[in-house]
Order: structure tokens, then C-alpha cells, then sequence
């Protein structure tokens, strides 16, 4: 059974990127959210495996999302993606819940694959 | 009126008391009188203490009208006092014997104006003039009605004044008694001591102590008249005849009265010369900060304030240059504006009875012009040097927002289009690999790889204009991730809070500066950063091993920081030398 993602981020440009490089690893990607209290209402419908999670929302930022996720039950897996380097963010993006991060230049079906089943 | 004129008066004013003593002591030492030396004293000593106090106070403040009352007063008082013992007085008899009979009456009545006119002078001291109409009303209604009041029923009942040559037949005939002018006198003492007790409570600290020594003086007068019907009921004995021998030598107290008039004025007059002794710090030099201090003391009002205009700025400011508004003209404070009203110089603010001393407040503001005008010009400076810090630590921090504002929009556009499209390429790329087209994906390879470099430029630059981690994480992350991105190795030293972005920011850039100073010109092996907080400041260190030769006079790099630092209240310190590399300390005030 492949592994359900929901995709975050408020560039529809980079969530349809993301989508396709997702599914070409083989992932099942069962929805799309633009801000992070659709991402929150969205997680608790479609209870994916794994939620990749952009920094930058208009409302809550990332990491406010990535800890009120890792506090539900059957907590998703949160991987974290930001235009900028996670040199940028210090010390929060290991405290919030979430496995790792992605620079979203580096982004690809081999980054992705790696950070998630390696 | 000419010197002439007023020593003509004051002559007169001397003579007078005189040649009344000479007729009571003619009477006193005629055997055929038998008065005792006392009552001779009585009738000589008030008036003339009244009439010499009046004359030298007179002299000293020829324009208020208080000395010329407390002569008339004191002339009251010499003639009337002898009448009121109910006998006739040696003056009036020799009035009498000269000029006809009828002066015993003449000399009773004006035995009850000096009370009126006592009256008056309290109510007038120390400016001469009715401080309300009620005041004046009362006064004038008093004048009117004693001298009716006493002179009518003569007319009634003797027509003339012929005939009338002993008091003891006045008393009867018109149905009066002694009884009539303690009375009138009480009625007198009780107003004015009820008007001038009122006024003493209402007083600010400036006009009490100049009210005080006439309060004082009132009180053993107070203590004559007040208690004499009690007497029976709260004491006898030896106490009681004490007492009875205090009342009986009431008169004598009103020499007190003259004397604490006087001493108010004295002490108006040691208040001048406190201008003198003002002069004199002044050309001993005195400096801004000591001119309110100085100027308290000599017009005794710890409450005085000065202020100072500052005409390029519009407002009045205290030493430090902080604003300050004038006090509304009704209120307890006045002002006095010093210089050109339309473009004054400062502003004396103090207790309003010190109304009453304008002379005296004018007086002491001229001594103090030419300190006034240096203080001016400090004040102005400080309240500059306050505008422009202010200004300068606005400008900072409008051009760190802007970055602020510019980094977030080269991060929510143009990075954020770049890496999608950096991602759509890539996506390319594996498509073209799939359909076997090697030619198509190295030139995208090649397109890719220029666009990651793109973007990383872009990366420095944004981080450059404002670190994102600085306000997500706090200054020691952030120098720390500047150190990791450091060609040279960094040591970060020390712990240090959360401080106010605004001081984060300062701090920042310092570190920041001096990093990238060290690796362009240092030549070093290593950088330390120590950072540190103690007792209200948050301080930096940079030090590197390089060869020194940082220079605050070349370059602008260190000018800049050292503005910054100083723009939220810091400091910057920079030593550089070929033995010990650079080292630069900056510190900022937080709390």
C-alpha cells in the first residue's frame, strides 16, 4: 500500500511540482492545502501517512502546525520544506515535531525517497 | 514726593510722639498728679514703637502705604490710649486748657480708630493694598461707623463739644462705658485675627514666612484680651493674680506688634540683600545646573523652577531638555517670562504668594540674565543632541525594517519563482533522460546548475539585507550559523537571552562587520566570538590572531557600526595591532 501525503504550501505552482515528484516515487498524494488551518481540518479528514509541510504560511508558520500535528493521535510524519536553508531557521526545526527538512531547491524524488525511507 | 518733603515728615513724625511724652512726663513728674510710672509707660511706649517702626518702614518702601498706617497707628495710639483709662489724660487736659474743653471726646473717639486702622494694616500687609472687597468693604464700613458711633450721641446730648470736659460725664450721659471700647477693640481683634488666620492657612510657604513674624507678635495679645472673662472659671490663686497683673499690662504688648511688622519688612530687605549674596556666587561663577538651586534660596521658594525657551524647537524645556509646559495663570504657580516677551530667554515658575515680592523675584532674575542665557544655550544643545539621537535611532530602524520588508519580498517572489522553476527543469531533465534525449538533458543540466547558483546568491543576499534567524532564533543561533558558514574557524563563546530585537539587530551586524572584515583582511587562522550580559548591558566580543591594521578613521565599514551601536545607546571599541590582530568590543544598554 503506498504511503498517503498531504502537501502544504501556498504557491499552487510548487504544490503541483511537488505533487509529481511525489508520485514519482510512488507516493499517493490524497490532498493539497494553502494555509495552515486548511492543513490542520485537511489532515484530520484524510489522516495521510505523511504531511509535507512549507515554513512560510500566510496564517500560523510551519513549525506552530508541525507541533499541533505531532500532538494528535497517529501523528503523521512531518517533513518540513522552506525556500530558505534550515541554517536560516537555528534550533526550531528540531523541536517541533517534524523528521527533517528540505531545502526546496534540493527537492526531488531522490531527496524525498531518502529522507523518508532512509 | 522730594527728599525735602519726606524729611520735612519724617520730622514731624519724631516730633510729635515727643511732645506728648513731654506732656505725660510733664503730668507724671508734677506732684500734683498721682500716676504711677506704669500707666505712664502704657500710654507712651505702643504709640511710639507703632510711630518709630512706621518711620523706618516708610523710608525703606516709600510707595506702600504700610509705614504711613502704622505712624497713624502709633499717633492713635498715643493720644487715645490715656482716654480710654476713663479718666481725663494729661493730654487732654492740656488741649483743653489751651484751645477749650471738649477734647477728652475728640481723643476717646480716636482711641477706637487705631483699632480700626490696626485692623487695616493686617489685612493690607505686607503689599499695602486690600487683597479683597470684602476686606476693603469692612475696613471702610469701621472707619465710617466708630467716629458716628462715638461722636452722635455727644451732639444729642450736649450740642457741642463745650462742656463735655470729663470722659466719666460722656460715659454717663450717653449711656456708654469703659465696657464699649473693650468691645470695640474685641470686635476689631476678633475680625482681623479670623481674616488673617484664614489668610495663613490658605498661604504658600513663600507668604507664611513672611506673615510670621507678625503672627507671633499676635499672640501674647491674643492671650491678653481673650481669656479675661474665663478667668474666674479655669483658674485662682496665685496663677489667677499672675494672670490678672498679665492683662493689666495688656497695652504693653502692643510694642510687640510694631516690632513684628518691622521684622516682616527687615526680612523683605535680608531677602534683597540675599539678591547681593546671589551677585556674588555669580561672579565667583556659577554654573547652569546651579542657577534653579541658588535662585530658590535667595527668593525662598524650594518650589522654584526655571525654564528655558528654545526658539528652534518652539517650547519651553527644563535643564535636560525635556519639555515643559507652563503652569495656567490662575493657578498656584505664576510665571515670570524673562526677556523679550515675544522672544523670551526662560521662564521662572514658583509658588504664586511669591506674588507679592515681583520687585524682589525681577530683581534676582536680572542678576541671573547672563547665566540664564548660557544655561539657554546648554539646554538647547541637550534638547538637539535628545531630537537627533532620537532621529538617528528612527532612521536605524526604519532602514532595518525596510530590509526587513525587502528581504521577505525577494523570499515571497522572486526566490520563491526561481525554485519552482528550478524544480519544473529538473522534472524536464528526467523526461528527457526517459525519452533517451542525453542532448536535451545536459543543456538542462547546464541551465540548472547556473539557476542553483542564481539562487544561492540570492540566498547570501537576502541572509546579508536581514537573517531570518535573528528574529526566529535570537542572536547566538544566528552568530552561530554564521560561523558555520565561515571559511575561517569561529569560536562562539558564552550565552546570552533573548534582548530587544532593535539590540539583537545592532549586535548582529557587528558581528557580522567584524567576521567578514576578519576573513577578507586579517590573514587569521581563527575568530572568537564572546557574548555576554552584566548588570544592564549585553556586550560583544570579536578577536581574531590576524596582523591588526583595522582603523575606525579608514573604511567605512567601522564608522557605520560604530553609528549603529551608537544609535540604540551603545558603544563600540575597536583595538587592532600586528601582535595581537584585532579585537573589537561593542556594548549595549538593555534591561
Amino acid at each position: 500500500v503506498p504511503e498517503r501525503v498531504l502537501i502544504v504550501d501556498d504557491h499552487k505552482g510548487f504544490r503541483q511540482l511537488a505533487r509529481r515528484l511525489a508520485e514519482e516515487v510512488g507516493f499517493d498524494v490524497v490532498g493539497e492545502a494553502a494555509t495552515a488551518a486548511d492543513a490542520l481540518l485537511e489532515e484530520r479528514r484524510l489522516r495521510p501517512d505523511i504531511v509535507l509541510l512549507d515554513i512560510q504560511l500566510p496564517d500560523l508558520d510551519g513549525f506552530a502546525v508541525a507541533s499541533a500535528l505531532s500532538s494528535v493521535s497517529a501523528a503523521p510524519i512531518v517533513v518540513l520544506v522552506s525556500t530558505r536553508d534550515a541554517s536560516d531557521y537555528g534550533p526550531r526545526i528540531h523541536r517541533c515535531g517534524a523528521i527533517g527538512f528540505i531545502t526546496k531547491a534540493e527537492l526531488s524524488s531522490a531527496s524525498l525517497a531518502a529522507l523518508l525511507r532512509g | 514726593m522730594t527728599a525735602v518733603q519726606r524729611r520735612a515728615f519724617q520730622t514731624i513724625v519724631l516730633v510729635v510722639p515727643a511732645l506728648v511724652a513731654f506732656v505725660e512726663l510733664q503730668h507724671f513728674w508734677l506732684p500734683t498728679f498721682d500716676r504711677p510710672a506704669i500707666i505712664a509707660l502704657d500710654d507712651l511706649l505702643p504709640g511710639s514703637a507703632f510711630a518709630v517702626a512706621g518711620l523706618i518702614a516708610w523710608s525703606r518702601r516709600p510707595r506702600n502705604p504700610v509705614g504711613v498706617l502704622m505712624i497713624c497707628i502709633g499717633f492713635g495710639l498715643l493720644i487715645g490710649i490715656p482716654g480710654l483709662r476713663g479718666g481725663s489724660s494729661p493730654l487732654a487736659d492740656t488741649l483743653d486748657l489751651v484751645f477749650g474743653g471738649g477734647w477728652t471726646l475728640v481723643l476717646f473717639v480716636i482711641g477706637f480708630l487705631w483699632a480700626v486702622a490696626l485692623l487695616h494694616l493686617l489685612l493690607v500687609f505686607p503689599g499695602g493694598l486690600f487683597v479683597s472687597r470684602l476686606d476693603r468693604a469692612l475696613v471702610g464700613l469701621l472707619y465710617l461707623a466708630v467716629p458716628l458711633g462715638g461722636l452722635i450721641p455727644a451732639f444729642v446730648t450736649f450740642n457741642s463739644f463745650q462742656g463735655t470736659t470729663g470722659i466719666d460725664a460722656y460715659y454717663n450721659a450717653a449711656g456708654l462705658s469703659a465696657a464699649t471700647a473693650f468691645v470695640v477693640y474685641g470686635l476689631c481683634l476678633v475680625l482681623g485675627s479670623g481674616l488673617i488666620i484664614r489668610r495663613w492657612v490658605l498661604a504658600g510657604p513663600a507668604r507664611r514666612r513672611s506673615m510670621s513674624p507678625v503672627m507671633w507678635s499676635l499672640i501674647p495679645i491674643w492671650l491678653a484680651f481673650m481669656p479675661s472673662q474665663l478667668l474666674p472659671i479655669v483658674a485662682n490663686g496665685p496663677i489667677a493674680t499672675l494672670w490678672q497683673q498679665f492683662v493689666a499690662a495688656s497695652p504693653l504688648f502692643l510694642v510687640v506688634l510694631p516690632a513684628g511688622f518691622l521684622i516682616a519688612m527687615l526680612r523683605s530687605d535680608y531677602a534683597m540683600s540675599s539678591v547681593g549674596d546671589l551677585v556674588v556666587k555669580l561672579s565667583a561663577g556659577l554654573l547652569p545646573e546651579q542657577l534653579q538651586p541658588a535662585l530658590a534660596k535667595t527668593l525662598r521658594d524650594p518650589s522654584l523652577e526655571v525654564v528655558y525657551w528654545l526658539p528652534t524647537l518652539g517650547w519651553f524645556a527644563d535643564l535636560d531638555g525635556k519639555p515643559v509646559s507652563l503652569p495656567a495663570a490662575d493657578s498656584l504657580r505664576a510665571v515670570t517670562v524673562l526677556g523679550d516677551p515675544a522672544n523670551p530667554v526662560a521662564a521662572l515658575v514658583y509658588d504664586s504668594s511669591l506674588r507679592q515680592e515681583a520687585h524682589l523675584v525681577n530683581t534676582a532674575a536680572a542678576a541671573v540674565r547672563l547665566v540664564l542665557e548660557n544655561a539657554r544655550l546648554q539646554v538647547q544643545l541637550r534638547a538637539q543632541l535628545d531630537e537627533v539621537q532620537q532621529s538617528r535611532a528612527r532612521l536605524v530602524e526604519a532602514a532595518d525594517s525596510e530590509r526587513r520588508r525587502v528581504e521577505r519580498d525577494l523570499h515571497d517572489g522572486a526566490q520563491q519563482q526561481l525554485v519552482t522553476l528550478l524544480l519544473s527543469l529538473q522534472l524536464a531533465k528526467t523526461e528527457a533522460l526517459q525519452r533517451s534525449d542525453p542532448n536535451t538533458a545536459l543543456m538542462l543540466d547546464g541551465s540548472i546548475e547556473s539557476l542553483r547558483q542564481a539562487l544561492g546568491e540570492l540566498r547570501t543576499l537576502a541572509r546579508g539585507l536581514h537573517p531570518t534567524i535573528l528574529a526566529e532564533a535570537g542572536l547566538v543561533p544566528a552568530i552561530r550559523s554564521l560561523a558555520e558558514r565561515c571559511p575561517i574557524r569561529v569560536e562562539v563563546i558564552g550565552e546570552l537571552d533573548r534582548i530587544e530585537p532593535r539590540l539583537e539587530t545592532a549586535l548582529y551586524f557587528v558581528v557580522a562587520e567584524a567576521i567578514t572584515n576578519a576573513v577578507k583582511h586579517s590573514r587569521g587562522q581563527r575568530i572568537c566570538v564572546e557574548l555576554r550580559r552584566r548588570s544592564g548591558w549585553a556586550t560583544v566580543d570579536v578577536s581574531d590572531d590576524g596582523v591588526g591594521g583595522a582603523d575606525r578613521s579608514r573604511g567605512s565599514g567601522l564608522v557605520g557600526l560604530s553609528d549603529r551601536v551608537a544609535a540604540v545607546g551603545g558603544r563600540l571599541n575597536v583595538q587592532s595591532n600586528q601582535l595581537h590582530g584585532t579585537s573589537l568590543h561593542a556594548e549595549v544598554p538593555c534591561a
